[in-house]
């Protein structure tokens, strides 16, 4: 099955190649459990260009990079691959014009989900992975000590278990079939709700024993498709100084309300965040907080209508309530 | 942060930030002062040019840091006097206002709202009020845990 999806974006690639000057895709990486992104500019590289539950990466965190630096020659586009969950970061990123709808060629790629390999290795229990296949619903993973098997469900990402969107919002060309979503709205916010059941001095210590963790690498803010001010981002200017260099609790939580509160209203829950953090905080679930305010008390879901204003960047002078 | 005072109420201070607009709240403090209307004295006052001007971000910090509470005051919706800054303040603040107990950090410390520069009476019941919400609330923890304590040690 893959491989027929393989072939089709192979063939769609090429259809389009003669319009584009670059194509963002996923390729293999240095083993099965990995892919990385793949910028391609020469229609002989197309074949490097794969689809499985492995593609893991946002592409549409490089679009706003290359539609700066792409000269538009001739009216060339940037192509990008994105699944579901992408599509709504290249559309918010449409919302606040921050990048041209007729500079891309987007290619959609309804998606079943991705594997979370911390789950994977988790559940494997092997110290090394050496090959690993994905047939239907179930994941082969084979190590030192034999073959194991998994329902593909057990092994998805979090964002994946409790994802509304499969299918690309927004497209060129699809590759495959439509999927029906795994979840409705009511479901989608489950974990927040969760930590909201807590009393508010477990939930400072829930924060507390988590943002205790963060090494401050800023590893979230680099992955993250929408933080678009990165090379005068706050976190790290002197001037606004809001941030020293001391290693301590503060600081960490106020680096964790400038990243959430810059994407209060504008966060896709692409959950790039959550999967680079190299010490594990959940922290798409600050996002997703915000996102469930936003939702209640503005209407307003991100990356959906490319018309729409994120709501934090308008106002409505008939509102009431607030 | 201990200081003496003759009224046992106000045996501990509190640190109550106060982010009141130039044009409207600012003056209704000073309204409040003219006419020489009994207030708590526990709020410090940062003046601001508009609730437009307020990054939610300045809340966030000054709670996280340990301010036991943060009040902000503009003009009246629709009476800004740059139009519409109060109209973004409000979505923004509402905003961090439901936010805050998600991380753990009391909502009831942090209060938004409205005064004109007439409502000197309106502007003494505001403080009043807030000033003995924060008091019943108690200190604010803050959000330190065993590396803060280490790092300041």
């Amino acid at each position: 099955m893959n491989s027929d999806l393989r072939s089709e974006l192979h063939k769609k690639a090429e259809q389009a190649w003669p319009d584009l000057e670059l194509l963002i895709g996923w390729q293999a990486g240095y083993d099965d459990l990995h892919t990385t992104p793949v910028f391609i500019r020469d229609s002989a590289e197309i074949s490097k260009l794969i689809w499985n539950p492995w593609c893991t990466q946002n592409l549409a965190v490089y679009v706003a990079k290359h539609f700066a630096a792409s000269s538009g020659k001739d009216d060339k586009k940037i192509g990008v691959c994105v699944k579901g969950c992408d599509s709504r970061s290249l559309i918010a990123l449409l919302q606040e014009n921050l990048v041209a709808r007729e500079r891309f060629y987007i290619i959609g790629m309804p998606c079943k989900g991705i594997v979370d390999l911390r789950k994977l290795h988790a559940l494997s229990g092997a110290a090394r992975i050496l090959s690993v296949q994905v047939n239907a619903e179930q994941v082969a993973l084979k190590s030192a000590a034999g073959v194991l098997h998994f329902p593909l469900d057990e092994v998805l990402m979090r964002k994946c278990r409790r994802c509304r969107y499969p299918n690309p919002l927004i497209h060129d060309v699809l590759v495959g079939d439509p999927l029906t979503p795994r979840t409705d709205a009511h479901e989608a916010y489950n974990d927040v709700a969760a930590i909201e059941r807590l009393s508010l001095q477990e939930r400072l210590a829930f924060w507390q024993g988590e943002l205790d963790r963060c090494l401050r690498c800023y590893a979230c803010r680099n992955a993250c498709p929408l933080c678009v001010c990165q090379d005068r981002c706050i976190a790290e200017t002197r001037d606004p100084k809001w941030l020293t260099q001391y290693m301590h609790l503060p600081e960490k939580f106020m680096f964790h309300f400038i990243h959430a509160l810059h994407l209060a209203g504008r966060c896709t829950e692409c959950g790039e965040c959550e999967r680079v953090c190299p010490m594990e905080i959940p922290v798409a679930l600050i996002k997703e907080a915000l996102n469930k305010i936003t939702l209640e008390l503005l209407d307003f879901e991100a990356g959906l209508d490319p018309q729409r204003v994120p709501p934090l960047l308008t106002f409505d002078a008939g509102e009431t309530g607030i | 942060m201990t200081q003496s005072h003759d009224n046992p109420a106000h045996k501990q201070a509190l640190t109550i930030v106060g982010f009141l607009c130039n044009w409207c709240s600012y003056g209704g403090a000073d309204t409040a002062g003219v006419c020489r209307f009994k207030q708590p004295t526990d709020l410090r006052i940062i003046r601001v040019p508009c609730t437009g001007r307020m990054d939610p971000l300045f809340i966030a910090r000054s709670l996280i840091l340990g301010a036991d509470g943060v009040l902000v005051s503009g003009c009246h919706p629709k009476d800004c006097h740059y139009a519409v800054g109060n109209l973004y303040a409000r979505r923004r603040l509402e905003v961090l206002k439901r936010m805050l107990p998600f991380m753990g950090i009391d909502g009831d410390r942090f209060r938004y709202t409205w005064v004109s520069a007439s409502e000197g009476q309106r502007w003494q019941q505001v403080v009043t009020e807030f000033s003995e919400q924060i008091r019943s609330l108690g200190p604010n923890p803050g959000v330190t845990g065993k590396s803060a304590a280490a790092a300041t040690a």
